[in-house]
């Protein structure tokens, strides 16, 4: 059943595909992120992961696979790991997957600065 | 949080925006909870901001080596591209250059195909080559014969002229395809270039002549206009350009009977420049595979335009007549002869 939480979002060029299911848990976000407009792409996202801890019944498990974001969407990003981190806090456990291509240094390290910046969540640097 | 208001920097501005009213009321224990939010808020804004940082040098480095490898590969295209062009230029010699064009144009099909096609094909052949090349030092012969190729070859690409391949001393060489200008231009555009060969020729042979070459090459030309098969013949390995058929060895044939310096052309090429030039019926000959008996013209020269018969009177007392008597009809040149004849009378008993 879908809650006002869920989401399914398209990728475009410039946008990532995003899919929210607050009642499997679920969480994914992959492709490219420079918006044009990147507070009304990233808004909708942002509103529906900041109600995950008052809908969520379950443990959170999200995937990220990004190839390119540029600086005002990884603003955005923060807004939803600080998302997450409520939801941990509202005591469901968090597990992050953060997928980077082999050869995608930049990714790589952008995903190790987030596992610092976030350090009570669950995250996961890993190539694929 | 509204979602049509979302601001990347919402709750940082709204903290802010609470500040000067907290600050004016002098409560310090408000103005110390909110020197706290501040605080909080303030460092995870310098946390997120040295992160954006790096990411951004890290994304710059990336393009700046992304660039560097376009200069590198930008380079290395130029030079690919200067040797192509060497290349090509190179092959321009050993192609004709319709095929040549369209071939670097991507437009050429280089399957093996060939259509049959109504071309006019020409033949020329020097007289007597073996004797001559017998006669001269191989160094000059070179020279002549390079000069002899190079000046015939520039006269026939400039009439549009597909240039199929030198036999030895023999050029042979089509109009109609790839491109054509309709049967009877291509048959015309190839025999002004023939007529300018040998005018051309005869113009090398006074210089030859004079630079010691005391027999210079003569040649014979051969024109025919018939159905051709034209195009790819050969393997996939190796395809070769050219025309096949019984019209084309009957060119050759009409080149080998041609007289000395002369071009014998067919009854078909005929038909097409009856205006253009002079000729003398010759004898009709026949060809293994072609059915007809063929009618042959020898070229005796350009047919001069015809001069207008005009007439101009011009006298010093003012009269002037400029007449054209072909553009009268029969009844007003028969008025305009009673009336000149007339005045004529009339000036003659004025003056008794």
């Amino acid at each position: 059943m879908s809650t006002p939480a869920d989401l399914q979002i398209t990728a475009t060029e410039r946008t990532p595909e995003i899919q929210l299911s607050a009642s499997n848990g679920l969480f994914s976000m992959k492709g490219e992120s420079y918006p044009e407009d990147v507070a009304a792409f990233y808004g909708q996202i942002v509103h529906a992961v900041e109600q995950l801890p008052s809908v969520l019944n379950k443990p959170l498990e999200a995937d990220i696979a990004m190839i390119y974001i540029n600086s005002s969407s990884i603003k955005a990003i923060f807004r939803i790991f600080e998302g997450f981190e409520a939801v941990r806090r509202a005591g469901q456990p968090v597990t992050v997957r953060w997928h980077y291509t082999d050869d995608d240094d930049i990714m790589q390290e952008l995903g190790e600065d987030f596992k610092d910046r976030f350090p009570d969540l669950s995250i996961e640097v890993k190539a694929s | 949080m509204d979602e049509q208001l979302f601001d990347l920097y919402d709750r940082e501005k709204r903290l802010l925006a609470e500040g000067p009213a907290i600050i004016e009321s002098g409560d310090a224990i408000e103005i110390r909870a909110f020197a706290e939010r501040l605080f909080e808020r303030f460092s995870k804004v310098v946390r997120e901001n040295e992160d954006l940082t790096r990411h951004s040098d890290r994304q710059e480095q990336r393009l700046v080596k992304l660039n560097q490898n376009l200069k590198t590969q930008t380079r290395e295209l130029d030079q690919r591209k200067t040797e192509l062009e060497n290349l090509s230029r190179q092959l321009a010699k050993y192609l004709p250059p319709q095929i040549h064009e369209a071939l670097f144009a991507g437009d050429y099909d280089t399957r093996i195909a060939t259509r049959r096609k109504k071309l006019t094909v020409f033949f020329s052949d020097i007289q007597g080559f073996t004797q001559t090349s017998e006669n001269l030092q191989p160094e000059a012969l070179t020279e002549y014969l390079n000069e002899y190729f190079s000046e015939m070859t520039q006269i026939a690409l400039a009439h549009g002229a597909t240039i199929d391949k030198y036999m030895g001393d023999a050029m042979m060489v089509f109009f109609g395809d790839p491109e054509t200008l309709g049967v009877r231009e291509d048959a015309r555009a190839c025999v002004e270039m023939a007529l300018r060969m040998l005018e051309r020729l005869s113009e090398l042979q006074a210089r030859w002549r004079n630079h010691g070459f005391e027999h210079p090459f003569e040649i014979r030309i051969g024109i025919n206009t018939g159905y051709c098969n034209v195009g790819n013949f050969g393997s996939d390995q190796r395809l070769s350009y050219t025309i096949i058929g019984g019209e084309v060895n009957l060119a050759q044939r009409l080149e080998s009977n041609a007289e000395v310096g002369g071009i014998l052309m067919s009854y078909e090429t005929w038909v097409h420049v009856q205006d253009m030039v002079e000729v003398t019926p010759r004898g009709a000959i026949q060809m293994k595979g072609i059915a007809r008996n063929v009618q042959t013209y020898l070229v005796t020269g350009r047919k001069q335009p015809q001069q207008p018969a005009n007439y101009a009177l011009n006298h010093p007392a003012g009269v002037s007549i400029d007449l054209d008597p072909a553009s009268l009809d029969t009844l007003a040149r028969s008025q305009l002869a009673d009336q000149l004849s007339d005045l004529a009378s009339r000036l003659r008993t004025s003056n008794e």
